[in-house]
């Protein structure tokens, strides 16, 4: 998992005081997640009496995590690290909207529409991608997959578009 | 000896044709829902439950069972192939599996851990049938103040499953348990962090998490421009399918304590396998003489853990046959299986109904030989499914993940959650921070905070109570004990870097 | 007007279970396809086997299969918010229960439906009683002295539960509040867990439904001081009643029904409404339900008309009762 892109890593436009803007970048979005859960967890009531009240531990942890995050960040700017990798957009943009189609998708279109649309928009997430054999390996795994989960597990799902069987 | 006239009754009962083959379709199923990620075992239990309707209640619960340790086997198989986790007890198996298929030894981590269970599931039945009732007072020795203990213990089990930075390893375990905060409190229903979503009402569901920071974003991960060679190196590179003697000489003492450790484990109510699994792993790092090993393919971190969680998946049996309480979802299943058979199991359970409880128990056995002989040739199937081109691949376990995650809750909320956690997860891999830590914490998080919670109430906000029960406070001592260990050479190292510094 | 028709829909409805062909003339050939029922709580809980085992019954009535769908979270209120959205063609049904449609009003005052105004009501089905439970070595003989005891040592006792919004929690609420005492109450994650801990001695009682106890009570591994309901219950013939144990005020059952989402059309309510009746009146589904320790309602409670009065009842209630709880 945590072996390094093989690409070289973008310019640092951090400063120059920054050793390792791997780290410091990670800790200080730490930092933020953790900020974010205090906000988040503020209206909550905390200790009453013996008893921990429904805030104590988020916020608890909150404290834990910004500390921890800090100290991320400072490591970053004592020690040399690497630099901050190279994302890349094609990837995530399509896997993600993938996801999502499928996920608005399933219950007004059901099952069969919605996994292979899901198929090749996530295809689209790779520049290897031939067409003709994806859309000859998506239809076939929507095939299984509408008779697999169905049938086989018993999960109800729909499985075609709601105004089809209306 | 009765022990004995109870066994042979139980055989008699397992080896009826309809209970074989109820058997069969149980590892049947289990191994597929093991293998789908995201499908998880209460899932498919749950749907299945109104088909047990029509069929007798012994093979309904034969097959039931069957279900929940069959999917123990096939949860690896993702694991250790894409570094996709099947089953939450799983997570770990990719840590060391996945590697081991990237050095084209995929053959013998599927096989591994499938021996593993085996021999766990064997001991485990042994177990079940000689001391279950014995040890369900340990199910019941362990009051709120014990599990707090135990989870403390399981946190610096955590720390030490860190392969790179410990401070980041411990971020992210606290990380995981912030997230597991989101969702309902449990003594007020107080809602959290649920930004009034209401599927977050009941907090982030595991496999959402893990499907996301594992699954969506190892895809995600491979898409990038420069880990195309990577991947074509795993394509490749194929050797043998079974373990070398040498590989089997070294997993001998793996699988042995991950079954004791499992075994031990699975009786606790409460996530028993998950943790199992984690703590088995740790154990075995702890051990090894080279823990730098681990995490790049060492064969222990997969007979361990898997043979951990199969052992445990067994166990778990324990206090629903003894004492008629279900300790985890499943179980709960199970008792509702039989409910519907009109059997309410209670303490007496196994002397009112001895045809369930030793059929099924002598199925168990049954049921694990089956599944080693359905998964040890499945292993070359599935080798074989790795030459598939990863332009095809992808789209699939992107559609299989999504599918999966929807059949939890038929939620189409959780699949864009498990989407987002991809991205998180893809950046997680970035900045160097581990997803493991993470999930472990999001484990332990809420039974942390639970029982923390009700021992001090029982106790009247006395917080001695943790030292003055001797088996809460022999378990923080261990902790104690682990975490000397494992900040010491930490800090011996940072002494060494600063010397190292102030030289150049 | 009302038992005409339901009348008619038994008569269509049993002529269909004799002769598959046949479709019932009334009520839009209602139903043709296969009918959803949401169960709000997990496989295998009371809710989900009374239902279970009533609808595989209504199912054949109808002559079309009824899926269950459990969806958990948020005690039963994320099921029952879907079912109150769903579209009111009587596909979509849900069995709600004390907790659903009436213990949530007061405990969530942000919920998204209202049992009254959001949904039709279809059927009773059946009830579970609640018990008042306690571990084996609790100092208290009998239900009097456990009140004078609890009365007594009210600093000192711990209750359990099984989570906010649960039957036991929501029953434990209404028996402290009768007792007039406010007792620590330890949540745990469901009965089993909270089971666990009253047969480990951990906690001191609690409230719970007859289906999970009476195993634990006949092994002696726990104790029951009384049942909540006017008459003793089979299952457990030892265990007075709460009326006869002295503390009448002290009346709960878990009572599990079925609701449309509001609009259905009273034709379609009537057919459910018959095919329920006849299940409960089939020997083999009532002999499952006895078997569960379930009340199963006499005749005049079966009518969608009753069950109305019967939400509206329990919500007033139980909201006094949880109303300063959350």
């Amino acid at each position: 998992m945590s072996d390094t892109p093989s690409e070289a890593p973008v310019k640092s436009i951090l400063p120059e005081w920054v050793r390792g803007p791997q780290d410091f970048i990670g800790g200080l979005a730490m930092v933020a997640v953790a900020l974010f859960a205090l906000w988040a967890s503020s209206d909550l009531q905390g200790m009453h009496g013996f008893s921990f009240g429904a805030g104590t531990a988020p916020r608890m942890f909150a404290v834990l995590l910004l500390l921890l995050g800090a100290a991320v960040a400072l490591m970053g700017v004592l020690k040399d690290g690497p630099n901050i990798a190279a994302y890349s957009w094609r990837g995530p943009l399509f896997v993600s909207a993938a996801i999502v189609f499928f996920a608005v998708g399933i219950r007004p279109f059901g099952l069969v529409v919605s996994a292979f649309a899901a198929f090749l928009i996530a295809a689209l997430g790779s520049h290897e991608t031939k067409w003709i054999e994806a859309i000859i390996v998506g239809a076939c795994l929507t095939l299984g997959c509408a008779l697999l989960f169905p049938y086989v597990l018993g999960l109800p799902m729909p499985m075609f578009p709601r105004f089809l069987i209306q | 000896m009765e022990l004995f006239a109870n066994l042979a009754h139980g055989f008699a009962v397992a080896f009826s044709p309809i209970n074989l083959l109820m058997c069969l379709i149980g590892a049947l199923v289990g191994t597929l829902v093991g293998v789908l990620p995201g499908i998880g075992t209460i899932a498919t239990v749950a749907m299945l439950l109104p088909i047990t309707f029509g069929l007798p209640p012994v093979g309904a619960l034969i097959m039931l069972a069957g279900i929940y340790y069959g999917a123990q086997y096939g949860g690896s198989t993702t694991s250790i192939l894409v570094n996709i986790p099947g089953e939450a007890t799983s997570v770990v198996t990719a840590l060391d599996g996945h590697q081991m298929a990237k050095q084209g030894r995929a053959g013998p981590a599927l096989a591994i851990a499938a021996i593993g269970s085996f021999f766990a599931g064997c001991v485990a039945t042994v177990l079940i049938a000689v001391l279950g009732a014995p040890l369900t007072k340990l199910a019941l020795a362990f009051g709120p103040a014990e599990y707090f203990s135990l989870m403390v213990l399981g946190l610096i089990f955590a720390v030490v499953l860190a392969k790179g930075s410990v401070l980041k390893a411990v971020a992210m375990i606290v990380f995981g348990l912030l997230l597991s905060m989101v969702g309902s409190d449990i003594e007020t229903g107080a809602s959290r962090m649920a930004f009034n979503i209401p599927e977050l009402a009941d907090g982030l569901g595991f496999a959402t998490v893990a499907m996301g920071v594992f699954g969506f974003a190892e895809i995600i991960r491979n898409l990038d421009h420069g880990a195309e060679m990577d991947r074509n190196l795993v394509q490749q590179k194929i050797t043998g399918l079974m373990p070398t003697r040498k590989d089997l000489v070294d997993s001998t003492p793996a699988i042995l304590r991950g079954t004791v450790l499992g075994s031990i484990l699975g009786i606790l109510p409460g996530g028993g396998a998950v943790i199992a699994s984690f703590a088995a792993y740790t154990l075995e790092k702890k051990l090894a003489k080279d823990p730098s090993r681990f995490g790049r393919g060492a064969i222990e971190g997969v007979a361990s853990p898997e043979s951990a969680n199969n052992a445990a998946a067994q166990t778990s049996f324990i206090p629903l046959l003894t004492l008629g309480i279900p300790p985890n979802a499943v179980m709960a299943l199970m008792v509702g299986a039989m409910t519907i058979h009109g059997i309410v199991p209670g303490p007496q359970v196994m002397q009112k109904q001895p045809d369930l409880v030793w059929g099924m128990i002598a199925s168990m056995w049954i049921g694990n030989l089956m599944l080693i002989i359905i998964n040890l040739p499945l292993v070359g199937i599935w080798v074989r499914l790795l030459r598939v081109p990863y332009r095809l691949m992808f789209p699939s376990i992107v559609v299989f993940c999504a599918i999966g995650i929807y059949s939890v809750n038929n939620a189409p909320v959780d699949v864009v959650l498990a989407g987002a956690f991809g991205l998180v997860g893809y950046w997680l891999i970035k900045h160097d921070f581990e997803p493991a830590p993470l999930l472990l914490g999001m484990v332990l998080g809420p039974l942390m905070e639970e029982n923390l919670r009700r021992a001090l109430l029982i106790s009247r906000g006395d917080w001695s109570v943790f030292l003055s029960r001797p088996l809460s406070a022999v378990l923080l001592a261990i902790a104690a004990g682990l975490l000397v260990l494992a900040v010491l050479p930490a800090l011996r190292a940072k002494r060494d870097e600063v010397f190292v510094e102030s030289e150049g | 007007m009302m038992s005409i028709r339901s009348l008619a829909g038994a008569c269509l409805s049993a002529f269909a279970a004799l002769s598959a062909f046949a479709a019932p003339a009334s009520a839009q050939n209602y139903p043709t396809r296969t009918i959803t029922m949401i169960v709000p709580f997990a496989a295998g809980g009371p809710t989900d086997v009374i239902s279970r085992i009533v609808t595989a019954h209504m199912a054949q009535t109808l002559g079309q299969s009824i899926v269950i769908e459990n969806v958990v979270g948020a005690g039963g209120t994320t099921a029952t918010t879907r079912a109150a959205r769903a579209a009111n063609d009587g596909y979509t049904l849900i069995t709600g229960h004390m907790g659903t449609h009436a213990a949530s009003v007061p405990l969530y005052p942000k919920l998204a439906y209202h049992p009254e105004k959001d949904f039709e009501p279809v059927a009773l089905l059946a009830g579970t009683p609640i018990l008042i439970l306690a571990r084996k070595d609790f100092p208290p003989k009998d239900l009097k002295e456990f009140v004078a005891y609890v009365k007594a040592n009210a600093e000192k006792v711990n209750a359990a539960h099984a989570g906010i919004g649960s039957v036991s929690h929501a029953s434990c609420e209404l028996l402290n509040s009768i007792l007039d005492v406010k007792p620590v109450g330890v949540p745990f994650n469901g009965t089993g867990p909270a089971m666990n801990a009253l047969v480990a001695g951990q906690v001191d009682y609690m409230c719970d439904q007859i289906v999970n106890a009476v195993p634990q009570i006949n092994a002696g591994t726990i104790k029951a001081y009384a049942v909540a309901t006017p008459e003793r219950n089979p299952s457990l013939p030892n265990v007075p009643t709460t009326t006869e144990a002295g503390l009448p005020a002290f009346q709960a059952q878990a009572w599990n029904a079925v609701f449309a989402p509001k609009g259905t059309s009273p034709a379609i309510i009537a057919t459910l409404n018959a095919a329920a009746i006849k299940a409960l009146d089939d020997e083999n589904v009532r002999k499952r339900l006895l078997e569960l320790g379930s009340v199963i309602p006499a005749p005049a409670n079966r009518t969608p008309e009753a069950l109305a009065t019967l939400v509206k009842n329990e919500i007033a209630k139980w909201t006094p009762v949880l109303k300063p709880a959350s």
